[in-house]
């Protein structure tokens, strides 16, 4: 009885410990920095936004959720790019609510689109699903300005799929071609890293029709890679999980990455420059810049 | 001026031996990767007996989809869940005595078996592997009939290796769970058929 008692008393003794620390109480009272938006607002652009591996259904992809929401009231981007990995861990019609829906009512209800892509945990029917607007496809392209988005399933890069792919190109007459799908065929991250028998296969048909930008996630960091062969590479996986300190910064291909909290990603297209933002959960901005056409 | 003449042709002979097995080793790796699958008549004959038997499965699931109702590009959740328990019921009760082995026949598994361990050969390959084995499968029955589990992760199928075993209508699917490879219904997710131990 006496021994338990003693347990008690130690155990208060260290919550309060731990509550009291001014480190903790500095996190819970930390105020979010102020908004900073570095995108130009140029008229007539194109403007949307990157999330990757999302669908965790946790507090935390509902803050970067809310968080998109303030940045919508400063940059009135029009669509949503997902990265894949939509739904961790079941479909049921509740999950697409939780993991989905929810996080992002908000955006939905201020009528911004999402253009989604498969990840390895993504099942094969979302291309059916309204809010996702794949039109019953895994491998899709479509047009916004003088841009050309193609979303690709990099779970399952077959003949057929690489064919399409080629014919789509050869025809191709935007100015910019943007691929977006999940396996990053260019990461540092020690969870998975480059994934070298996709690249094996799809850079060659980057390098011959001109690609412009990759977008993927799949590692749970940002990652900005440097410039491979003239095109540029963008992990991001962090907008409902994060993998805290994957990232290798001695592989010397990164220009910049963030693992230390979750991410989205703001873009905006004028003429022949692409200007990126990404920011934090909190609302931190930890990378921005501007790539240009060549 | 001899001693020098003698250390600088020593150099230049270790120099070269180096540079020669630089050479084999990347030779050696490089023959490894790209070193394609010989099919021969007993191969086209196995592999034309799969892509039969993936036609006549074909037939059926056309069959059985046409008595479900159509899922539409702008579907709900809910209508997405009722239209995949439909497709699992109704593709299990079209083939109510189907069994391992229907589609990977003992000739198609051991040209499969031959294409996977040539494609695995090297190292990156090997880390390739390594992935395969770390996906996160549990929950997943191993049993023809049977829907893959949605909880668990979906192995990514390797794109070199795509290009090397018979192209699958859209309708279906190869996956990986361990050193299992799946025929899987795209779209249910049912196991048409396994073949056990087919990665190296």
């Amino acid at each position: 009885m006496r021994r338990t008692h003693t347990h008690r008393l130690l155990f208060a003794l260290l919550i309060s410990a731990i509550l009291f620390t001014p480190a903790y109480a500095q996190r819970l009272n930390a105020p979010s920095p102020p908004l900073k938006l570095t995108l130009p607002l140029k008229d007539g652009s194109v403007r949307f936004a990157v999330i990757g591996d999302t669908g965790s259904g946790t507090a935390q992809q509902r803050e970067v959720g809310d968080m998109m929401i303030k940045y919508h009231a400063l940059f009135p981007f029009d669509f949503v790019l997902m990265m894949g990995d939509n739904m961790y861990g079941g479909e049921a019609p509740q999950d697409f609510e939780n993991k989905f829906a929810q996080p992002y009512r908000a955006l939905l209800d201020n009528k911004v689109k999402f253009y989604a892509t498969l990840g390895n945990h993504d099942q094969a029917l979302q291309v059916n699903y309204e809010n996702f607007n794949m039109n019953g496809k895994e491998y899709y392209r479509f047009t916004k300005g003088n841009i050309a988005f193609y979303s690709l399933n990099s779970n399952y890069m077959d003949k057929k799929q690489v064919k399409w792919l080629e014919d789509e190109l050869g025809r191709e007459t935007a100015a910019w071609k943007v691929m977006f799908f999940h396996h990053p065929p260019y990461s540092s991250a020690k969870a998975h890293g480059s994934d070298g028998q996709l690249r094996e296969v799809v850079e060659p048909i980057f390098l011959k029709y001109g690609v412009d930008v990759v977008l993927t996630g799949h590692d749970h960091v940002y990652e900005r890679i440097k410039p491979q062969k003239g095109i540029y590479y963008f992990v991001s996986g962090a907008g409902g999980k994060l993998r805290s300190g994957d990232v290798d910064k001695q592989s010397g291909i990164i220009d910049k990455s963030y693992d230390r909290d979750l991410h989205f990603m703001l873009f905006e297209v004028a003429g022949d420059q692409m200007y990126f933002q990404a920011i934090s959960r909190t609302g931190e901005t930890i990378d921005s810049g501007v790539i240009t056409r060549k | 001026m001899n001693k020098k003449r003698y250390i600088f042709i020593w150099v230049f002979v270790c120099l070269l031996i180096l540079a020669s097995g630089v050479a084999v080793g990347q030779k050696t790796q490089n023959a490894a990767l790209a070193e394609p699958v010989v099919v021969s008549p007993a191969d086209k004959a196995a592999i034309d007996a799969f892509e039969k038997q993936v036609k006549s499965y074909i037939e059926l699931c056309n069959k059985v989809r046409a008595n479900v109702p159509k899922l539409s590009t702008d579907s709900t959740p809910e209508q997405i869940h009722a239209y995949r328990t439909t497709l699992v019921n109704s593709i299990g009760s079209a083939r109510p005595n189907a069994k391992r082995g229907e589609f990977f026949r003992p000739e198609t598994a051991d040209f499969i078996r031959r294409t996977l361990k040539t494609e695995f050969q090297g190292k990156d390959r090997q880390e390739l592997r390594e992935t395969i084995f770390e996906t996160e499968t549990q929950g997943v029955v191993l049993r023809v009939n049977y829907p893959y589990a949605q909880s668990a992760e979906l192995s990514e199928m390797p794109a070199t290796l795509l290009t090397k075993l018979p192209q699958l209508p859209k309708e279906l699917r190869y996956r990986f769970v361990g050193r299992n490879m799946l025929l899987v219904d795209r779209e249910s997710d049912v196991i048409i058929d396994y073949m056990p131990d087919a990665l190296p």
